[in-house]
């Protein structure tokens, strides 16, 4: 049911701040209502663009004090935002609510923010929905108390029932005055997380950030799981205090305790566990012009950029881009998410990741690189390759020695080194093209097999003559094999493509020229 | 028969450019192949040459009486009726005289005019756009007159079927296929070029050598910032929908993240369902940096878009660079 209550006690102050010099005019509204409201009620607030402070006291009922601040581009624009951001009492003494009303489309001559400060009995439980707010603070609340927002600062301050709170960047300050009793859920994306407890508190902690760090000055037992921290401060037993954030960090600080006492648990974990995970590593990100010897690096969020490396190179990342532009030894890089960007690679190479194009200037010794979804591009390859990709097109520019290329569904384009005069060459796509481009001398065993639905589909096709192409059904679908000798046979080039075309193209090309490292 | 005697019947009609196209490629392929059957080919090409170098001779008056009588086509003029034309030159010398003299006068006339030209108001009047001549559509009925009466190259016409509706009236049609190579030249802002491309870029895949390829053409050239264009953006983002091949849909998000001017409020849509759903990696990763882009440009992203970031990012299952890109765009909106 929902009850429009008249204003019976207000006191109405307009303050026109515009004046004659100012740019664009400014009115705030001031209003002071008692509204009754059970000492077991609840209270639910949901106020898109404001500040919202709610203390709890002694005193029953429910005073509420409204600033609604409206500035418009002219007076009529003014006049509109005044009409348009409408504040709502609604409810019984039970259920409370009060809503900010905003047009659905955000207008562009005028803005409002409403700031509420409620005092309402300690025992309500309290809901506060926002969008945008510079602070919303909860204060001496035992009862339930939900937050819900994405951005600005949420300060919980003596809340000993239940808690939730849900935002996305800010940040989340949780006040203990007594021992935490009570379950806490904290959940953000990008906000920083601190909570302040007494010192000798019991409590189960998880606290689980990807990228920032976990410190805390109490005394506790935990270990990492992937990237989340569990543990119990002091003795086993109590509440449960879940702290998620992605970006941000989170620290745990004990009331009194000295804070430059903080210590951070990744950085212990590191010790302790010996790299048990990548994901309990501290996230780091590195930039770096020369690395003189060996270069090893692991994180378990951040990128890695490195101009030379003169030495070997073992990269590992949880989730980041690895960029490396001279590897003199061999070179290892791994991530679970990110592009990797890798230059002139004198040694054999490995490189993969979970998600991410690969880019590869020139692998001398050849080696092996793989992305779960993904484009891979390699310029030179000068020893034997293994190309693999979950999802995306490959493509070798020069290919100086055999390559073994594989794609579940994407293009590969091959072109083989003009110097070369056989190599061996496997493409294989489940969905998609191949472009196999050589010279005009150059020397094969062709086997090239498509698979394709379209029955009339003559699929494959070479500049080279001599080539025997034969077609049948297999499963539902016309398998097209084509087999034959390009300038007297060589080593073997074995094409398979599904859904798709096998081009053999003759072309002439200039060798690139891969300059030796001074 | 044998395969060179076969061949070489062929060869009158290949002279004469009558064979169909796979007969012409047979012919020509046994040609390259058998050195009897060059030879004969050769023999028969200089022939026709030789025959097209030779004079053309009138046929003797009798002779062609002779013939006009056995076929009975014999019309004698009624010369009765006929008035012969007797130049004169003397005459002929005077008109063009005064020709002459005529246009010096008017010419004259004109330049020298001594009150300034006075243009009369006319109200502007905006006609219909003439339809551009030429249409690329599956089917067309054209009339004859509209068809210039000269054939370029040897266009391939198949399934000729020939029509007359109506035996009363002298009007036949005659119905086939063609395959004609066309070239469109243009700029990339041009309607015409971007309907072509994005009908190129939305059908199956015909393109050479992929679509692949063609889509790095159009991210060549559509991400310049004059070329920018929300059709090809459009087309981009069904492919980026509809599209089976992974490596097309990634090229797809690839190139509108390029094109983030350009995006409209479906393309978005396109670019959040990806993000939500697309099993590639890489297309998600693409797809967040996309919307990333947009929230940074100051683009405002609707409630839907955010909620889809969030999700995102918290979703523990999702590969951990895509929840971090996620986050970071979060980080810049402003809702």
């Amino acid at each position: 049911m929902r009850t429009r209550i008249p204003v019976y006690c207000a006191a109405i102050t307009l303050l026109i701040a515009a004046n004659g010099f100012a740019g664009n005019p400014t009115m705030t509204e001031r209003l002071v209502k008692d509204i009754p409201l059970e000492v077991g009620g609840t209270l639910w607030i949901d106020n898109p663009v404001g500040s919202i402070d709610i203390v709890g006291g002694d005193t029953p009922n429910m005073v509420a004090r409204v600033t609604k601040t409206t500035t418009g581009a002219d007076a009529a624009a003014l006049a509109e935002a005044r009409e348009q951001t409408v504040i709502s009492f609604e409810g019984d003494r039970n259920v409370r609510l009060i809503r900010t009303i905003l047009p659905p489309t955000r207008p562009t001559r005028w803005t409002s923010t409403v700031s509420y400060t409620l005092r309402v009995p300690r025992t309500v439980h309290v809901r506060v929905a926002s969008k945008i707010a510079d602070r919303i603070r909860v204060a001496n609340i035992n009862g339930n108390v939900t937050v819900k927002t994405f951005n600005g600062m949420i300060v919980l301050d003596n809340v000993t029932g239940a808690s939730i709170v849900d935002t996305t960047n800010g940040k989340v300050i949780y006040q203990y005055r007594q021992k935490p009793s009570s379950n806490a859920q904290i959940q953000a994306v990008n906000a920083d997380i601190e909570v302040n407890v007494p010192a000798d508190s019991n409590f189960n902690w998880i606290a689980d950030t990807l990228r920032g760090d976990v410190t805390t000055n109490l005394s506790m037992r935990a270990e990492f799981q992937g990237s989340a921290l569990k543990g119990t401060v002091n003795a086993p037993g109590g509440p449960m205090l879940a702290m998620q954030t992605l970006l941000g960090s989170i620290r745990l600080l004990g009331n009194g305790l000295d804070v430059q006492n903080a210590r951070s648990l990744r950085a212990d974990a590191e010790h302790v566990t010996e790299r048990k995970t990548l994901m309990m590593q501290p996230a780091r990100r590195i930039q770096l012009p020369i690395a003189g010897g060996a270069f090893d690096f692991f994180t378990s969020i951040g990128d890695v950029e490195v101009g030379e490396v003169h030495g070997p190179a073992r990269v590992q990342t949880g989730a980041g881009e690895i960029r490396l532009g001279l590897v003199y030894g061999d070179c290892n890089v791994v991530s679970l998410g990110g592009p990797l960007d890798l230059g002139d690679i004198m040694g054999t190479l490995v490189a993969s990741t979970q998600a991410g194009d690969v880019l590869v200037r020139a692998a001398r010794e050849g080696g092996r690189a793989s992305t779960a979804g993904g484009i891979i591009r390699v310029l030179y390859s000068g020893g034997p390759m293994i190309l693999q990709s979950g999802g995306g097109d490959i493509v070798v520019r020069q290919a100086a020695g055999p390559i073994n290329a594989e794609t579940r569904s994407g293009d590969i384009t091959i072109t083989a080194d003009p110097i070369q005069r056989t190599q061996k060459i496997q493409a294989h796509t489940l969905q998609g093209n191949i472009l196999l481009n050589v010279g005009p001398r150059f020397a094969g065993d062709i086997d090239a097999v498509v698979m394709t639905s379209d029955p009339d589909s003559r699929a494959i096709y070479s500049d080279f003559t001599g080539l025997q192409i034969k077609k049948d059904q297999v499963g539902g679908k016309t398998r097209i094999h084509a087999t034959g000798k390009l300038n007297g046979g060589g080593e073997r080039l074995e094409l398979f493509a599904e859904e798709g075309d096998i081009h053999i193209s003759k072309v002439i090309t200039n060798p690139v020229t891969v300059m030796s490292p001074k | 028969m044998s395969e060179c005697d076969f061949m070489r019947e062929n060869m009158p009609l290949l002279l004469t450019e009558s064979l169909d196209p796979a007969r012409r490629e047979l012919t020509h392929q046994h040609i390259e192949r058998c050195a009897a059957c060059s030879d004969a080919w050769s023999g028969y090409r200089d022939t026709w040459r030789l025959m097209g170098d030779l004079p053309e001779v009138d046929v003797p008056a009798g002779v062609k009486a002779r013939f006009l009588a056995t076929i009975g086509e014999v019309q004698q003029p009624d010369r009765a009726r006929v008035v012969a034309f007797r130049p004169r030159p003397a005459l002929r010398w005077l008109a063009q005289a005064a020709g002459v003299l005529l246009i010096a006068s008017g010419a004259f006339y004109a330049g020298h005019r001594g009150a300034p030209v006075q243009l009369k108001q006319t109200p502007a009047t905006l006609n219909a756009v003439a339809a551009a001549p030429f249409s690329i559509a599956e089917s067309r009925v054209l009339p004859a007159n509209a068809i210039s009466p000269n054939i370029e190259g040897r266009p391939d016409i198949q399934n000729v079927s020939f029509i007359d509706t109506n035996p009363n009236d002298p009007e036949i049609g005659l119905s086939f296929d063609i395959t004609s190579h066309v070239t469109v030249t243009g700029r990339p802002t041009d309607k015409s070029m971007v309907r072509l491309l994005r009908y190129v870029l939305e059908n199956e895949d015909h393109v050479s050598p992929s679509r692949s390829r063609a889509i790095d053409w159009v991210r060549a050239t559509y991400s310049r910032p004059g070329n920018a264009n929300s059709e090809i953006a459009g087309a981009l983002a069904n492919v980026l929908r509809n599209d089976s091949h992974e490596g097309v849909r990634i090229k797809a998000v690839e190139t509108l993240n390029r094109m983030s001017s350009s995006v409209s409020a479906d393309t978005r849509e396109a670019l959040i369902q990806a993000l939500k759903s697309d099993p590639n990696p890489a297309v998600r990763i693409k797809a967040v940096e996309a919307l990333a882009n947009l929230a940074r440009s100051g683009a405002t992203l609707d409630a839907a878009a955010v909620d889809t970031l969030r999700q995102k990012a918290v979703q523990g299952d999702e590969n951990v660079y895509v929840r971090v890109k996620a986050a970071e765009a979060l980080s810049s909106i402003h809702p």
